[in-house]
């Protein structure tokens, strides 16, 4: 048994790290790539001036889906607002948990689906939507249930969709500016006189460019299945009862339904990975798991079992 | 150069600030979620009694029904004519059931156990945010360097939330 608290410091310190790396690396590389960039637009401004653009435009694609998360919601086909009569158990159990964790009870949705899955969204605490499917609701005991909502509570608690947009942004500039930089690569001049430091530069642009918007991504991944062991720590340490959630994750993960409102965009945000069916075995299973947005269930369940 | 020491001081001003503020706001904290436990409490303290003489209320109105039941059936099984019970039974049975199509003692009574844990969960997380905080404000207050400034400012611990005799104490239901 470990203690929770000692869990929740050093989850929170790998947390740190692994952000700290992609902001490193988010640096490194639009340093390189704006280098290589004014190698054709020129160095007066640095190539500042199309990293701040670039920032711009991706900022601009993104800033949507941040502000107005919780307001996507209810696009979401069938989604509606749960009421404390018709489901009682989720209504309340969130609610008690918003009063636990000292924050305003969230806004509730019911998402008309079988599939037992739920995700929380909204730029921050006072604006955030808890949504559940009602397989969820159906399927799981009322302990259960709370292990599912605190863990979406958690995810609340700690920013992690604000943590997820900043995140996108950064991604989205990345593949901007690398997208430029190959298309100048096509169009451009060549004619300009070359001189060595610039052509190191383009050089390392190039491979730069090629590269980094996976590795941008592959670590956007590792951040988000670091905060779903956070969010699952958060949850105990909320609950302080682990079993519920380990209950709740076997039953989810035996169900092998696929979620039919999921997309792309969202699915960092479920409880589990709502793509199903997809996850490989052995070396091929470590292989494909670094582009899950969620860790396996399993290696979740063993976390949660060294804090019973 | 005097302008790094400068940025230093500065820097370690406003960390003092800063830490000084997280001890003053987490205690106004620690006493809003106070006041919390005894809103829930209140809460618990209006919804108990009214939920249960609402479902005695019910319950008594099926019970009567139920004992006449009983009573035809006893009737008929001895032997005897039990027409005149069940004639003077039928009528209000008919009245009984228009009015409700279904006989709901058992959904009454299990709303009732789901309110009551509801509310006991309530109270529960309303404690439990109270002793969270307070964890959050002593440890603070003890470990390194924070506890630099809570001595500064002779920042005294907080007690935290203790149950008392009455406390433990939980309603109890008749029905």
């Amino acid at each position: 048994m470990k203690n929770i608290y000692e869990v929740q410091s050093a989850n929170k310190i790998k947390s740190t790290i692994i952000v700290v790396v992609f902001v490193v690396f988010v640096a490194l590389t639009v340093y390189i790539l704006s280098q290589a960039l004014g190698y054709y637009w020129g160095y007066e401004a640095g190539g500042l001036g199309g990293v701040g653009l670039a920032l711009i435009i991706s900022g601009f694609i993104s800033f949507g889906s941040y502000y107005f998360s919780d307001q996507i919601v209810l696009g979401i086909s069938g989604a509606k607002e749960a009421d404390r009569k018709e489901y009682f158990d989720f209504y309340t159990v969130a609610e008690n948990l918003a009063i636990g964790a000292g924050l305003p009870k969230p806004k509730l949705f019911v998402l008309d689906d079988s599939a037992p899955n739920a995700f929380a969204t909204g730029r921050d605490p006072k604006h955030a939507v808890i949504c559940a499917t009602t397989g969820l609701l159906d399927k799981l005991s009322r302990t259960e249930l709370e292990g599912v909502i605190a863990h979406e509570l958690s995810h609340v608690r700690n920013y992690d969709t604000r943590l997820q947009s900043v995140v996108a942004v950064m991604v989205g500039l990345i593949a901007l500016l690398g997208d430029w930089l190959l298309r100048m690569r096509m169009f451009g001049d060549r004619d300009r006189d070359r001189e060595s430091m610039g052509a190191i530069f383009l050089a390392l642009g190039i491979i730069f460019a090629i590269l980094s918007p996976i590795i941008a991504q592959l670590i956007q991944l590792a951040i988000s299945r670091r905060r779903e062991f956070m969010a699952d720590v958060g949850c105990v340490a909320l609950t302080k009862q682990p079993r519920g959630l380990i209950s709740a994750l076997e039953k989810i993960s035996k169900d092998t339904e696929p979620l039919e409102a999921a997309n792309k965009a969202t699915a960092h945000l479920y409880i589990t990975n709502p793509f199903k069916g997809k996850r490989g075995q052995g070396s091929v299973g470590w292989f494909s798991n670094l582009f899950n947005t969620h860790p396996p269930v399993e290696e979740r369940i063993k976390a949660l079992y060294d804090m019973v | 150069m005097i302008i790094y020491p400068i940025i230093v001081l500065i820097v370690i001003v406003i960390w003092i600030i800063s830490v000084y503020n997280f001890f003053v706001s987490s205690k106004t904290r620690i006493g809003a979620s106070t006041q919390e436990i005894g809103n829930q409490l209140k809460r618990q303290a209006d919804l108990i009694p009214n939920l249960e003489s609402s479902v005695k209320g019910y319950l008594s109105h099926e019970k009567g029904i139920l004992q006449m039941l009983t009573d035809a059936r006893k009737l008929i099984s001895t032997g005897k004519d039990a027409s005149a019970k069940i004639a003077e039974l039928l009528p209000k049975l008919q009245v009984v059931v228009e009015s409700n199509p279904e006989l709901k003692g058992n959904t009454v009574v299990g709303s009732l156990m789901d309110e009551l844990r509801d509310t006991a969960d309530k109270v529960m997380y309303a404690r439990r945010l109270l002793i969270d905080l307070t964890a959050d404000f002593n440890v603070k207050r003890v470990t390194f360097p924070s506890s630099l400034v809570a001595n500064m400012f002779k920042i005294s611990e907080q007690e935290g939330f203790k149950a008392s005799e009455a406390e433990t104490k939980t309603p109890r239901i008749s029905l």
